[in-house]
C-alpha cells in the first residue's frame, strides 16, 4: 500500500520518458501517452484522497500522504490532466509538440513530488526542479528571444525564492538532526525551542526564510514582477502557472504550518506583506488593457488574499483559497483564446450600459433611489456572511483573524449587490436581484461549510487549530485600530466613486490634483520595480564587463 | 598547514589572484583532452596538500567564488566561462576541510569537475560545426542542432549546482560547514551562477535557426553525454546519503 504514494509521482515521469522515446516529434501519439498517464495518476490520486479522508497516512522513501499531500495532489493532478488535454489541439501547430509533453509531464512528477515529500532534501530538490522545468515551459517557442527573457525573470525569481529554503533547511537539520520534515514537527510541536542563530531565535529565523520562500513562489509584492510579464508563454503554460504552480507558496505555509503556529510576530509580518500585495495587485490589474496581463496581476492580487489568510492564521482557508483560485483562473486563462477569437471576428461591441461601465468607466445615468439601496448593499451582504459563519462556529467573534476576512468578505458582497442594482439594467430588476442574492447566499454558505470542513480535515486537533489563531492574533487594542482604519479606508473609496459618479452624471468635469496625476503616472508605470531591476541587472552586466576586461578575461 | 603549503595550495584550490595561473594555464591548453585532464587533476593536487583550514581561508575562497560568479555574467565564450566556474566551484572546497574523511573530499573534488569536462567536450563539438562557442554566434543552436543543444543545457545546468547534480550537495556540504553569514554569502553565489548559466544557455540554444544546415550530434554521443549526466546525478545522491 505505501508503494502507491511513489506510483503518484511515478505515472507522470514514466509518461515523460515514454513520450520522449516513443512518439514522434510532431505525432498526436505524444498527447494520447501524456493523457492516458495523466488519467491514471489522477485516479490515483483521487483513490488516495478517499483513503486519507479514512483516516489512512501512507510513507516510504522519504514521501508522506498526510492529508494536506493528498489535497494537493488531486488538485495538480486534476489540473494537469485539464493542461493535457486542451493542449492536444492547442499545441498542434507549435514546433516542439513532443518536447512541450515531456516538459509538462516532468512538471506535473516534480508538483507531486514537491506536495507528498517528507524528506527536506526530497523537498528542496523538488521546490527546485519547479524553477527549472517551469522556465523551459515558458520557454517553448526556442526561436523567441523575448519569452526567454521573461522567462528568465521567473526563473531568478524562483532561484531567489529557492535560497531561504535551503538556508532553512541547512538551520533544521542542523538544530534537530533530522531529515524527516514530519519528525521536526512532531517535535516542534511537542515543546518550545529555544535555540538562536546569531542571537536570533531559530525557529523564527527559519519561519522568515520559509516565508521568503513562498513570497517568491506566489509573487508577493517586490517579487512579483515575473508573473504579469511571463504571457508570452503557450496559454496552457499560463493556465498551469496561476492555477498550480504560484500556488505552491501557499502550499509551503501549510507545510510548516506546526513551525509558524510558534511565531506570532512573523505571521503579523505576512499579514502585511499579503495586505500590500493583495491592494498593488488588485490596483495594478485594473489598469491593464491586456486581458493576460490584467489576469497576472489579478492572480498577483488573489495570492496576496491568501498570504493574508496565512497571515491572521486561518491555513486551511488558504488551501481552500489555492484551490477555488486554481480552478477558476485555469478556466479563464483556458477560455481566454476564445475570448480573443471572438472580440476579433466581432469587433463592434454593444454600446450597453455593463460596456459602458465596465470598459469606458462610464456609470449608468438611470439610477434607483440611491440612500436605501447603498443601506440594503451594506447590511444585507454582513448579515448574510454573519448568520453563515454562526450557523457554522457560534464562536466565530472570538477570532480575530476570521474578523478580518470578514471586512474583506462584506467588502466584496456589498460591490457585487451595489454594481448589480446600480449599473446593470436589466427588463426584470428585482427578480435579477433576487437571483444575484441567491448566489451570493449559496456561495457564502458553501464557502463557511466547505472552509471549516477544511479545517477539520487539514487540521483535526481542535487546539492546534485555537492556537494558531491565537498567535496570529494582535493586542486588542490595535485589532481595533486596525479595523476602524480599514472600514474608514473602504467608506472614503466608496465616497470618493460616489462623488466621481455624480460629477460624471452632472456633467462636471474636474481637473485632477497633482498628486493624483503623479500617482497616477507611477501605476502607469507599475512603480518602476521592474524598471528598477532591469537597471540594476544592467549595472551588474556593466561592471562585470569592467572587470573581466581589467583581468583580460583570466 | 604552514603558510607556504597553505599558498601552494591556493593555486589549486583557486583563490585568488592565485587563480589567475589557472585560467591562464585553461586559455592556453586549447585541446579538449588537455583541459579536461586540467579539471580533473588540478583541485586533486590541491586537496593533497590540504590538510587543515587555515583561519581566513573560508571568507577567502567564498569572496573568490562571488568574484568569479560575478565576472561569469559577462562572458560569452564557453571555454572562459568553464574556466571561471571552475574557480569558484574548486573554491568552495576550502569549507569542507579533509580531516574527517579526505576520500569523501576527492570525491567531492570529482563531483564538481565531472560537468566542467563534459562542458568542455560540448564546446568543443560546437566548435568544430560553428568555429566557436560563442553565446550569441551562432545562436539558435535548438533548431539548428536539437540533440547537441540539449545536452549543451543539461550540462550548464548540472556545472551551475542544479539538483540533484552532484555539485548541488557539495555546494550543501560547504553551506553546512559555513557560519550563517558565509550561508547566505554561498547562497548569493549560487545565485550568480544560475544566472550566468541561463544568460549562456540563452546566447547558444535561443534564437531563430537560420543559417547553414549543420550536422547534429550522433544518437549515440548524446546517449554517452547523457550517461555522463546520469553518472553526476547518482554521484550527486550518494554525496546526499553522507551529508553531516
Amino acid at each position: 500500500m505505501n508503494a502507491l504514494i511513489a506510483l503518484l509521482p511515478l505515472l507522470p515521469a514514466l509518461s515523460a520518458v515514454t513520450v520522449q522515446l516513443s512518439a514522434s516529434p510532431r505525432g498526436r501519439c505524444a498527447a494520447r501517452i501524456s493523457i492516458g498517464f495523466g488519467l491514471l495518476a489522477f485516479l490515483l490520486a483521487s483513490g488516495l484522497l478517499v483513503a486519507s479522508i479514512f483516516g489512512t497516512t501512507l510513507a516510504a522513501w522519504g514521501l508522506r500522504l498526510d492529508p494536506l499531500a493528498a489535497l494537493m495532489a488531486v488538485l495538480i493532478s486534476g489540473i494537469g490532466l485539464i493542461v493535457r488535454l486542451y493542449s492536444q489541439r492547442y499545441m498542434a501547430e507549435e514546433p516542439g509538440y513532443r518536447r512541450f509533453y515531456v516538459l509538462l509531464d516532468a512538471m506535473i512528477a516534480t508538483l507531486l513530488v514537491l506536495v507528498v515529500a517528507d524528506h527536506l532534501l526530497v523537498l528542496v530538490v523538488a521546490w527546485h526542479l519547479v524553477g527549472v522545468l517551469l522556465y523551459w515551459l515558458l520557454g517553448q517557442d526556442l526561436e523567441n528571444h523575448a519569452a526567454h527573457r521573461y522567462a528568465l525573470w521567473t526563473f531568478f525569481t524562483y532561484r531567489i525564492g529557492d535560497l531561504p529554503l535551503v538556508l532553512a533547511v541547512v538551520l533544521l537539520y542542523r538544530t534537530f538532526g533530522s531529515w524527516s520534515l514530519s519528525e521536526i514537527l512532531t517535535t516542534l510541536q511537542a515543546g518550545p525551542q529555544t535555540d538562536t542563530v546569531f542571537g536570533l531565535p531559530l525557529i523564527d529565523t527559519v519561519a522568515v526564510l520559509v516565508a521568503l520562500s513562498a513570497f517568491a513562489r506566489s509573487a508577493q509584492f517586490l517579487l512579483h514582477t515575473w508573473l504579469p510579464y511571463t504571457m508570452s508563454g503557450p496559454t496552457p503554460v499560463s493556465a498551469l502557472m496561476h492555477a498550480g504552480i504560484v500556488n505552491a507558496g501557499g502550499f509551503l505555509f501549510n507545510r510548516f504550518a506546526p513551525l509558524l503556529a510558534n511565531t506570532g510576530d512573523v505571521l503579523h509580518w505576512i499579514f502585511i506583506v499579503g495586505l500590500v500585495t493583495a491592494v498593488i495587485g488588485s490596483m495594478l490589474m485594473l489598469t491593464q488593457n491586456d486581458i493576460k496581463k490584467s489576469l497576472g496581476y489579478s492572480t498577483m492580487g488573489q495570492m496576496g488574499f491568501m498570504v493574508m489568510e496565512i497571515g491572521v492564521g486561518a491555513f486551511a482557508l488558504a488551501v481552500y483559497h489555492l484551490i477555488a483560485h486554481g480552478l477558476f483562473k485555469g478556466t479563464l486563462f483556458l477560455g481566454s483564446g476564445g475570448v480573443i477569437k471572438e472580440a476579433r471576428q466581432h469587433d463592434g461591441v454593444p454600446a450597453n450600459p455593463l460596456y459602458a461601465f465596465a470598459v469606458e468607466r462610464r456609470p449608468a445615468r438611470r439610477v434607483r433611489p440611491w440612500l436605501p439601496m447603498a443601506a440594503v448593499s451594506l447590511v444585507l451582504p454582513l448579515a448574510v456572511l454573519a448568520i453563515a459563519h454562526w450557523l457554522v462556529s457560534p464562536g466565530f467573534l472570538e477570532e480575530q483573524g476570521v474578523i478580518i476576512l470578514l471586512i474583506f468578505g462584506w467588502l466584496a458582497g456589498a460591490q457585487l449587490v451595489f454594481v448589480t442594482h446600480h449599473h446593470l439594467q436589466s427588463e426584470t430588476p428585482w427578480r435579477m436581484m433576487m437571483l444575484v442574492l441567491v448566489s451570493f447566499v449559496l456561495v457564502v454558505f458553501g464557502y463557511t461549510l466547505v472552509s471549516h470542513l477544511l479545517g477539520l480535515y487539514l487540521y483535526p486537533d481542535p487546539q492546534f487549530r485555537e492556537h494558531i489563531y491565537a498567535v496570529a492574533g494582535i493586542d486588542l487594542f490595535w485589532f481595533d485600530v486596525l479595523v476602524v482604519l480599514v472600514a474608514a479606508a473602504i467608506v472614503a473609496g466608496w465616497l470618493r466613486v460616489y462623488r466621481a459618479e455624480r460629477d460624471a452624471i452632472e456633467g462636471k468635469v474636474r481637473k485632477p490634483g497633482a498628486v493624483w496625476l503623479g500617482f497616477y503616472a507611477l501605476v502607469s508605470r507599475e512603480f518602476y520595480i521592474a524598471d528598477l531591476y532591469t537597471w540594476m541587472a544592467r549595472s551588474l552586466h556593466a561592471l562585470a564587463t569592467r572587470l573581466n576586461i581589467w583581468l583580460r578575461w583570466i | 598547514m604552514s603558510m607556504p603549503t597553505a599558498y601552494a595550495a591556493g593555486f589549486f584550490l583557486t583563490l585568488f589572484p592565485l587563480s589567475l595561473v589557472f585560467n591562464a594555464l585553461f586559455g592556453w591548453a586549447r585541446h579538449p583532452l588537455a583541459r579536461s585532464a586540467l579539471l580533473l587533476v588540478w583541485p586533486q593536487i590541491g586537496l593533497l596538500l590540504f590538510t587543515e583550514v587555515p583561519g581566513g581561508a573560508a571568507p577567502w575562497a567564498i569572496a573568490t567564488a562571488g568574484f568569479y560568479a560575478l565576472r561569469m555574467l559577462a562572458v560569452r565564450e564557453m571555454g572562459i566561462w568553464t574556466a571561471q566556474l571552475a574557480t569558484g566551484l574548486w573554491a568552495i572546497l576550502w569549507l569542507v576541510p579533509p580531516a574527517g574523511d579526505p576520500a569523501a573530499v576527492h570525491l567531492y573534488a570529482l563531483a564538481m569537475s565531472l560537468p566542467l569536462v563534459l562542458l568542455v567536450l560540448v564546446a568543443h563539438h560546437v566548435t568544430r560545426r560553428f568555429g566557436a562557442a560563442y553565446a550569441g554566434a551562432p545562436g539558435g543552436l535548438a533548431t539548428r542542432t536539437p540533440r547537441l543543444a540539449g545536452v549543451l543545457v543539461v550540462a550548464v545546468l548540472v556545472a551551475v549546482c542544479t539538483p540533484p547534480a552532484a555539485p548541488f550537495f557539495v555546494l550543501l556540504e560547504g553551506m553546512f560547514r559555513a557560519t550563517l553569514s558565509q550561508a547566505l554569502a554561498l547562497s548569493l553565489v549560487w545565485l550568480l551562477w544560475s544566472w550566468a548559466g541561463i544568460r549562456l544557455i540563452q546566447g547558444m540554444v535561443v534564437g531563430p535557426g537560420d543559417g547553414d544546415a549543420m550536422r547534429d550530434l550522433a544518437k549515440w554521443i548524446a546517449w554517452a553525454y547523457g550517461a555522463g549526466i546520469v553518472g553526476c546525478i547518482l554521484l550527486g545522491i550518494h554525496i546526499a546519503g553522507g551529508l553531516s
